[in-house]
């Protein structure tokens, strides 16, 4: 020891190594202290090496407090130092117990060398054994958070495997993730209490808690009841997507806060008791295992979610195929009956023909809509545009229903052009009329529900939106049964229709083509204590110093 | 088949005008009495215990559907028969028509568009002529229409 000060003495630098155990000494045998304090008085230069590691690593972040500078080199075994002149090796460490006369850890044999070939054969060693270290700091950094990490553990005996479940649960500060793998899971977590135990975390400590299970009419009726309840941040999603199922069908998984994960194996889940049930369980601590768990939690979720989209897309397409089925088969099946029925009722014959060609215009209208959908959805409608006068188009319209509605009589349809100005737009001719007989059409059949008669007012509407920009607006006002307020949030979506016949699809279209000229197109009910609906569309118009000279009004003949 | 009295009875229900009709004249040709309805509810107002042998219903059909009004008559009337004819996918409502079937006892469910003889041949054989007639006449089905 007395050398060992001697050697300090002397030294303004010192490089030094030592073993795992070296750095514990300097702090449980006080004749090191001595030195350590030593050295920090007379402020020298210290270069170290060690091999850090778990056991060591406080013994060794107090070094830093004394020493200049710490490395790590794993395994490291040499146990010398060196200043400029000298060379000091200890050959033996006394370990604690070994000698009971001795204090633990204290140098037995010392070897000294001031001969200068030692001293620099020494220096290269040392020297080469700096260059392969590294930082203390960085490996101290590790080692911390490989402690941070934690660890994994595997429960063999299912009863640790239950308590550890109930007592997480319990423990639960912010956040519980369950999955379930099945619905017996499910009751056996029940029984165990593990339900009402989460109902309980979330209703003191509002811990938000998310249960994935499968789920059964019995256990539909337990979440029924549980929403009732109404616990702001419990929720159990049921999942019934066949393909989860196959990927998470034998584990419960369990993720508290984020922090802790208990994956329990299923042994046999037709057994009731959890203790019986349940095979291995894994227990961690380990961030990058937990967080694992709480992705796969999540994108199970996801999945769900997705599925449950898929669902109501199929259910859209069962839809469509259903009414679209149904409208096909039913004028197929008069046409069919009819020209079977045809030659043997030569005196029927026309009332048949007439018949089977109603009949065909139904078909060839549902095609048409069929396809204009399509051509909608795919944002494919191709507009014939040509420049006319809005008006025009309007009046000739009313016109062919006011002779085609002579003699039904009691609906009028009465259009006035408040303007008393052309209104030129740019569209497409046909469409147009097609969006407007659709509107028409709708209000006429709705007047007669109404069964009063009534009248349907046309009117337009011109409006500056800037100076650049004017658009008409086209106003169809009935005095009818009014828009069903079941149908009134879903007006222009496709099938939406109280009829049984029909297919829905005639507000849809229309606002496709609208939208496809840039207008828009909206709906309402006429204010309380006037009868009927509003449809209305509105278009842009052609400024009048962009009306080109030569472009000829169209004209309906 | 040429005494009226004989004739089988059946109510058909229909909200489609054409074919309400179109069935009505071709199963007249096949000897049947037909009473026909658009209007289901008009036709419910028609109904009478043992009036009718079997009702051939639309099933999609405005205030009451088919499988309602069949529900409500056989209340009156357990014995009248039933054949369901639809234009709609039979999947569209499998279920429903599942728990009705097996608890009204219905078996008959036909799809539109179906061929004059086709659905005659299948309202005999709900009705139990169809091997009566097959007896009597050396040629099949065929000879059995007109």
């Amino acid at each position: 020891m007395n050398k060992l000060l001697q050697f300090i003495s002397k030294s303004k630098m010192i490089n030094s190594c030592g073993d795992s155990r070296a750095p514990s000494f300097a702090f449980e045998i006080k004749e090191y202290q001595r030195l350590l304090t030593e050295l920090k008085k007379r402020n020298i230069k210290i270069r170290y090496i060690t091999d850090i590691n778990k056991d060591n690593l406080s013994y060794c972040k107090e070094l830093l407090n004394f020493y200049t500078e710490i490395r790590h080199l794993d395994g490291m075994k040499a146990n010398f130092s060196i200043n400029e002149t000298e060379y000091m090796a200890s050959s033996t460490l006394i370990q604690e117990k070994e000698v009971e006369q001795q204090p633990p850890g204290l140098i037995q044999q010392v070897i000294y060398s001031n001969v200068k070939d030692i001293v620099e054969q020494q220096k290269y060693v040392f020297e080469s054994f700096w260059n392969r270290s590294i930082l203390a700091e960085q490996r101290i950094k590790e080692l911390e958070e490989r402690t941070v990490l934690g660890q994994t553990e595997v429960i063999q005996i299912p009863i640790k495997a239950k308590e550890l479940l109930i007592k997480l649960v319990q423990s639960s500060k912010e956040q519980v993730l369950l999955l379930l793998p099945s619905v017996n899971a499910f009751f056996r977590e029940e029984r165990l209490g593990i339900i009402d135990y989460l109902k309980d975390v979330s209703k003191k400590r509002s811990v938000n808690v998310k249960i994935i299970t499968p789920v059964n009419d019995k256990i539909d009726n337990i979440i029924q009841n549980i929403k009732s309840d109404n616990i702001p941040n419990f929720v159990i999603q049921p999942f019934e997507n066949p393909f989860a199922e196959i990927n998470v069908n034998t584990v419960t998984i369990l993720v508290v806060d984020r922090k802790e994960s208990l994956a329990i194996e299923k042994k046999d889940d037709s057994k009731d008791d959890f203790v019986k049930a349940v095979g291995l369980s894994t227990y961690s601590t380990s961030k990058p295992t937990v967080l694992s768990y709480v992705s796969v939690f999540e994108s199970l979720i996801n999945q769900i979610k997705l599925y449950d989209q898929l669902k109501v897309h199929g259910k859209m397409q069962r839809d469509f195929i259903n009414i679209a089925s149904h409208e096909l088969r039913t004028p197929t099946q008069a046409i069919l009956t009819f020209s079977d029925l045809l030659q043997h009722h030569p005196k029927k014959r026309n009332e048949m023909i007439e018949a089977i060609k109603r009949n065909a215009t139904r078909l060839q209208k549902l095609t048409e809509d069929i396809l204009d959908v399509t051509k909608i959805e795919s944002k494919t409608l191709n507009l014939h545009k040509e420049k006319f006068d809005l008006t025009v188009l309007l009046s000739n319209t009313i016109d062919d229903y006011k002779k085609d509605d002579e003699g039904k009589g009691k609906i009028r349809l009465l259009y006035t052009n408040i303007n008393k100005e052309p209104l030129f737009v740019d569209a497409d001719h046909a469409r147009i009329i097609q969006v407007l007989s659709n509107i028409l059409n709708n209000a006429i059949k709705f007047t007669k529900e109404g069964k009063i008669g009534g009248n349907i007012y046309i009117t337009t509407e011109k409006k500056k939106i800037d100076d650049n920009n004017q658009q008409v607006t086209v106003i169809v006002k009935d005095t009818g049964s009014g828009i069903d307020i079941d149908i009134f949030p879903r007006l222009f979506t496709k099938f939406a229709t109280k009829s049984t016949k029909g297919t829905g699809l005639g507000l849809f279209i229309c606002k496709g083509i609208i939208e496809a000229h840039g207008g828009k197109i909206w709906a309402e009910n006429n204010e309380e204590g006037e009868k009927g609906a509003t449809f209305a569309f509105s278009l842009p118009l052609i400024m009048d110093r962009h009306l080109d000279d030569h472009f000829e009004v169209f004209q309906i003949t | 088949m040429s005494n009226s009295n004989n004739k089988k009875r059946i109510l058909l229900v229909d909200d489609e005008p054409d074919i309400a009709l179109a069935f009505k004249i071709g199963l007249e040709d096949n000897g049947f009495k037909v009473d026909m309805f658009n209007d289901p509810q008009e036709a419910s107002l028609n109904f009478k215990r043992s009036l009718y042998d079997l009702l051939l219903l639309d099933i999609k059909m405005p205030n009451i559907n088919g499988i309602e009004f069949y529900y409500r008559m056989k209340e009156i009337d357990t014995k009248v028969k039933i054949c369901f004819i639809t234009a709609s996918e039979i999947y569209y409502f499998k279920q429903i028509t599942e728990e009705i079937f097996t608890l009204l006892g219905a078996k008959c469910l036909l799809r539109k568009p179906i061929k004059l003889e086709v659905l005659v041949n299948v309202l005999r054989k709900e009705l139990g002529l169809f091997y009566e007639n097959n007896k009597n006449k050396n040629n099949s089905s065929k000879s059995l229409y007109i």
